[in-house]
């Protein structure tokens, strides 16, 4: 035993990346279905859109790029399908430079082809990136229709049926942020702050402790914290609207439940391995107190 | 057709950047270079598209005497440019002037009023209920109180004196506490690492080889 521990204790590293590369693509290929359970913070999100009322809108900004794509992406087509559920208008924007806007138009696209009832321009539409983060966000509480102009197919946005009655926070009921970094904070401690708009923040697992800090002093209404979070908005969408099941059950698609099946299989061989490091560390200290190895 | 061209060199240059996990290797590094190249490229041209021309170039273009104003800060971002002339670098000193001001102005504002006040608010424990609420905030309040020790005071550690004894321990306190917290911080981070190659993999394998191959 001791010299099986002595051998792991050298082993080459790359044989940790192979059994956490089966361990990732495994899952993927073969569900397991694990069960998810339902945490505060991303119930009272889904609380909120779930009390707002047919023809209320929103603003969803993917403050994401493709770096975060696994995690933010599922956030926000099940943001996106509530919404649509629930006949909730919705103006997109991107704030994120790096494919912020691109990620949008994709998402916007895959969610919007399930509702052919609800029409562009009227139920929902895309204002793209606009460069400046915090000037952005504060010339929107002035004036939308300033800041962009136009929409992401250049159409005047003053030509959009929906965008007649927004022109400010004022008019929304809640803006829903997916940022990477330090946006979302920009989003709770200006906007929020001065203009008292409920804010939503679904932001990467890495961000997410800082953001406890806002849900706890309660300048965010709710937070969805990485792919485990967004896991548990997909169950509770599926559990109150059914329809939505079909769009999580497509074979070679994507989704947040199946990454959960991967982080449990992955962390299960991540904290072996730490195990079996700290015996193989203990054992090799012991056996070098006795002088058995040098 | 065009599709599948684009998923094929996603796939290699996926591929290329996964292969420095096995050692350095030059195909990683043309992968590294091309993304910091085609990064910068369309970082560019999305400013362009998405902001200067429509906030700038088109209001300019349409009616220049209604929106001619426009050129005041225009004028300040191109002063930023004026620091690769030498004989008249001093002048992109008046456009950082302006944006560190505009910046330090909206920092200001967001760090006391959007952060430091309302979380000090949210630390003020209330007594009038006796729950586990009041447990949580408890913790809480102990928390910030023995971090903010540790961080800010000092005491000399010669005399052992009762104040230095509990003020060591209330700093020890500050210390476990900060170790939950880059626990905690540690564990999503693995959590969010994870995630990124998983989708990855989902892509290599679902959306490259099965949709090729299979």
């Amino acid at each position: 035993m001791s010299k099986f521990l002595n051998r792991l204790f050298n082993v080459d590293q790359r044989f940790v990346y192979l059994f956490v590369a089966i361990g990732t693509a495994l899952p993927l290929l073969f569900p397991l279905n694990l069960p998810i359970s339902v945490t505060k913070p991303v119930k009272d999100v889904y609380d909120f859109i779930q009390k707002l009322e047919p023809g209320d809108s929103i603003l969803l900004s993917y403050d994401y790029g493709p770096s975060t794509a696994p995690e933010n992406d599922p956030m926000a087509d099940a943001v996106l399908r509530h919404c649509f559920e629930r006949k909730i208008k919705v103006v997109v924007i991107a704030l994120y430079p790096l494919g912020g806007v691109t990620l949008a138009e994709q998402s916007l696209n895959r969610v919007a082809k399930e509702y052919p009832a609800l029409k562009y321009g009227v139920d929902y539409v895309n204002l793209g990136y606009k460069d400046g983060v915090i000037a952005v966000m504060k010339a929107m509480g002035e004036d939308i229709h300033k800041v962009f102009p136009q929409d992401l197919g250049k159409k005047p946005i003053s030509e959009l049926p929906m965008m007649a009655n927004i022109h400010n926070y004022s008019d929304l009921k809640l803006v829903v942020s997916l940022p990477t970094g330090i946006i979302g904070e920009y989003w709770a401690a200006l906007i929020n702050s001065q203009y008292g708009i409920p804010i939503a923040l679904g932001s990467t697992a890495v961000s997410a402790p800082k953001y406890y800090a806002f849900l706890k002093s309660g300048q965010i209404i709710g937070l969805l914290g990485g792919v485990k979070s967004a896991s548990e908005y997909e169950k509770l969408l599926i559990e109150g609207y059914p329809a939505t099941k079909p769009a999580y059950e497509k074979v070679g698609t994507y989704n947040a439940m199946k990454g959960m099946d991967v982080q449990s299989v992955v962390h299960i061989i991540i904290i072996a391995f730490i195990v079996l490091g700290n015996l193989a560390y203990f054992t090799s200290r012991a056996a070098q107190k006795k002088g058995d190895l040098p | 057709m065009n599709d599948l061209i684009g998923t094929w060199i996603a796939a290699f240059l996926t591929l290329c950047i996964l292969s420095f996990l096995y050692k350095d290797n030059p195909f990683f590094r043309f992968a590294e270079s091309l993304f910091a190249g085609v990064s910068l490229g369309y970082y560019i041209g999305l400013t362009m598209g998405n902001t200067m021309v429509p906030n700038l170039i088109d209001p300019l273009k349409q009616s220049f005497s209604e929106h001619w104003q426009l050129l005041f800060p225009m004028a300040i971002g191109l002063l930023l440019y004026a620091r690769y002339i030498k004989k008249v670098s001093w002048l992109s000193k008046y456009a950082l002037a302006a944006y560190i001001g505009y910046g330090s102005g909206y920092q200001l504002l967001m760090k006391l009023h959007g952060e430091a006040l309302p979380q000090l608010k949210s630390s003020i424990v209330s007594l009038n209920h006796f729950d586990l609420a009041l447990a949580n905030d408890l913790v809480m309040l102990i928390g910030v109180l023995s971090v903010l020790v540790y961080f800010f005071f000092s005491k000399r550690d010669e005399a052992a004196t009762l104040s230095t004894k509990v003020f060591n321990r209330v700093s020890l306190l500050g210390t476990w506490f900060l170790m939950v917290s880059f626990g905690a911080a540690f564990g999503y981070t693995v959590m969010g690492r994870i995630s990124l190659l998983m989708g990855r993999l989902n892509f290599l394998i679902n959306d490259w080889i099965l949709k090729s191959f299979a």
